[in-house]
């Protein structure tokens, strides 16, 4: 057993060894300040992606109102430091906290429907907030936007401070990433995934699956503000279409759904590719509509034909030339009850 | 407040509340062919509004005579949608699948709409535009009326070919237990799709009664995914009657807060019975015993 695994197991710390040197690298390698920016832009989306993964790769739930935690981690940010005063790092955990707690009652209204219901009440969140904070002019700043203060002081230059959040970032995907893959490996993770597979049974047998779901919502929600936060601080500047918005919200189950939501660092693939190309549509059509229909096509293109993701369809490419190995596979529902059908379609068709 | 204010948010409020009626009724046909939700509705609506702008600008005739072509031309969008891209998401996923696919869609069809017409605010213009009705002191726009109108003949002509027809049979069938319906003889999969074109043949409908009277620009879908979602989540996801029903309700809470709170807020009535519903009846008010499962 361990020598067969010892060489995947090398392979992959030899990977991981690789993917930190490039993160510590780019602000170095970066050719220019707004390559730099990129970077700190998929960097956040990277963040946004995993945290959207502590529900979406867990129990299958779906939410396309991620954009609602975001949006508040940053409001909840900007306005401690602005109305409070607070020092903005801790305002920054603050605001993360207060989200977490918003999200008890949010998770518990919405996750006693399933499916479409769930993602109809996720959209619902995002409207709500872009509404709540568009017309409380007098306290969010409503549709004039809201301006954050630089955290670091006015002597730190813009390349300057978009390395140092470009390395803010990544030391808190790392935290994000290491909390997926805990919960991955822990009996708290087999009991969401027993509900991303089976609802029903996994409650038959002995899942608390909806403090399980809570719980991972909240954790979800507090990650997810967390990045919302430090975008607010990095960015310096908050407005509501943007903060709550849909888009974003698909934006982050596109990047997961390509990367592939059952794999670590899938929504981390994700966010690169699909990073990449949004912030390439904006620079090269930004004044029209085009990277809507890009989204959209996208979009479209990865559920119906890549909805396990990209890690995935490598690995099984890699699987092919490997000898197989004797470890049982995790078989999802879907593939099951895809196997099961594959026999009686035809007979339906006559 | 005076009587003859509230005579008219009533008569507004039931005007409103017929035509979302119409639009929920669309969803529920979706959902209950397909257990899709269908995210895009809203965006073909606008589409629909855009089609009939623009037939209106080019030719100068009534934008209702659009709809003998936009009717047709979504119907067989709808089955093309159905039989061409729905229909080949996996079963176990399909409802989460769908959505996504679903507002695709929404998001190819707003950009698209941004780069034909531009993102400017556009309005048709109407000989009877302005005109209203009085009636007890109230003021009825005669557009509202017309929409309402359509709204009306639409879902009677629905309800007659669900209740009458033998397509309308098979579609019942289908929707009550798809295996059941099979085993009688019946192709699921054509009825499916022509659900789904119904379905889409609504939207037409009410684009068109939208575009009469209001000011129409790509992302509006926005202001109408909610509120639609609200209404089929209330009256059960599923159920024809129970949408009927909410959207009735909703629509007259709405017109009726907008005197007291504004329109901005009397939006929020779509959302805070949404969140109602679900803590305290998730499988929604009005029917809907397919809610809980999806």
């Amino acid at each position: 057993m361990r020598s067969v695994s010892d060489p995947a197991r090398a392979a992959k710390l030899v990977g991981l060894l690789a993917l930190a040197a490039l993160v510590v690298a780019f602000p170095a390698l970066a050719p220019d300040p707004f390559i730099l920016s990129v970077g700190v832009v998929i960097m956040s989306y990277a963040v946004l992606a995993t945290s959207w993964n502590f529900v979406g790769g867990f129990t299958g739930y779906i939410s396309l109102g991620h954009a609602a935690y975001s949006g508040l981690g940053g409001y909840a940010t900007a306005l401690l430091v602005v109305r409070a005063d607070l020092n903005p790092w801790l305002a920054l955990v603050l605001g993360g906290v207060v989200v977490a707690v918003l999200a008890v009652p949010i998770g518990v209204a919405s996750l006693r429907v399933r499916g479409a219901s769930f993602v109809i009440v996720s959209i619902a969140l995002v409207l709500i907030t872009l509404l709540v904070f568009q017309s409380w002019g007098d306290f969010t700043g409503g549709s004039n936007g809201l301006r954050v203060p630089r955290p670091f002081g006015p002597d730190v230059l813009r390349p300057e401070q978009h390395e140092r959040f470009f390395y803010l970032h990544a030391a808190l995907l790392a935290v994000a990433l290491l909390c997926w893959w805990a919960i991955d490996r822990s009996r708290f993770g087999s009991g969401l995934k027993a509900i991303r597979e089976d609802e029903d049974k996994a409650e038959a047998l002995g899942v608390p699956t909806f403090t399980y779901k809570l719980v991972a919502f909240v954790v979800s929600a507090f990650f997810t503000a967390l990045g919302g936060g430090l975008y607010a601080l990095w960015f310096g500047f908050l407005d509501p279409i943007f903060q709550f918005s849909v888009l974003t919200g698909s934006y982050l189950v596109l990047m997961s759904l390509l990367g592939g939501v059952r794999s670590l660092f899938g929504p981390v693939l994700g966010a690169m590719i699909t990073g990449y190309a949004v912030e390439y549509f904006k620079a090269q059509y930004g004044d029209t509509q085009l990277h809507l229909v890009a989204l959209g096509v996208l979009l479209a293109a990865v559920v119906l034909f890549m909805p396990d993701g990209i890690i995935p369809a490598l690995r099984d490419l890699l699987h092919r030339f490997r000898p197989r190995t004797a470890s049982i596979r995790e078989v999802s529902q879907a593939e099951l009850a895809e196997q099961r059908r594959a026999g009686t379609v035809e007979e339906a068709r006559l | 407040m005076t009587g003859s204010l509230l005579l008219q948010s009533l008569v507004l409020g039931v005007l409103l509340g017929g035509l979302y009626a119409l639009l929920a009724a669309g969803l529920t046909l979706y959902f209950g062919v397909m257990r899709v939700v269908m995210l895009a509705h809203s965006a073909f609506l606008i589409l629909a509004a855009y089609l009939a702008w623009f037939f209106n600008v080019q030719t100068g005739l009534d934008p209702l005579l659009s709809l003998l072509v936009t009717v047709p031309l979504f119907f067989a969008v709808g089955v093309l949608m159905q039989r061409l891209l729905i229909s080949r998401l996996r079963p176990a996923t399909l409802t989460m699948m769908s959505v996504l696919l679903t507002f695709a869609i929404a998001l190819v069809i707003e950009g698209a709409l941004g780069l034909v017409f531009s993102g400017t605010h556009r309005r048709i213009q109407l000989p009877y535009s302005g005109a209203d009705i009085r009636f007890f002191g109230a003021s009825v726009p005669v557009v509202k009326l017309i929409a309402f109108g359509l709204a009306a003949v639409s879902l009677a002509s629905l309800y007659v070919l669900l209740k009458k027809t033998r397509f309308g049979q098979a579609l019942r069938a289908t929707i009550q237990h798809r295996d059941a319906a099979q085993l009688v003889g019946i192709n699921t999969g054509r009825i499916a799709g022509y659900g789904f074109g119904l379905g889409l043949a609504t939207a037409a409908i009410g684009g068109t009664a939208l575009a009469l009277d209001s000011t129409i620009y790509p992302s509006l879908h926005w202001h109408w995914i909610g509120p639609l979602m609200a209404i089929i989540v209330v009256g059960g996801l599923g159920s024809v009657p129970g949408a009927a029903i909410a959207a009735m309700v909703l629509g007259l809470g709405q017109s009726l807060l907008q005197l007291p709170l504004g329109t901005t807020w009397a939006q929020t009535v779509f959302y805070v019975a949404l969140f109602a519903t679900l803590l305290l009846h998730p499988q929604g008010f009005f029917g809907g015993r397919l809610a809980q499962r999806f």
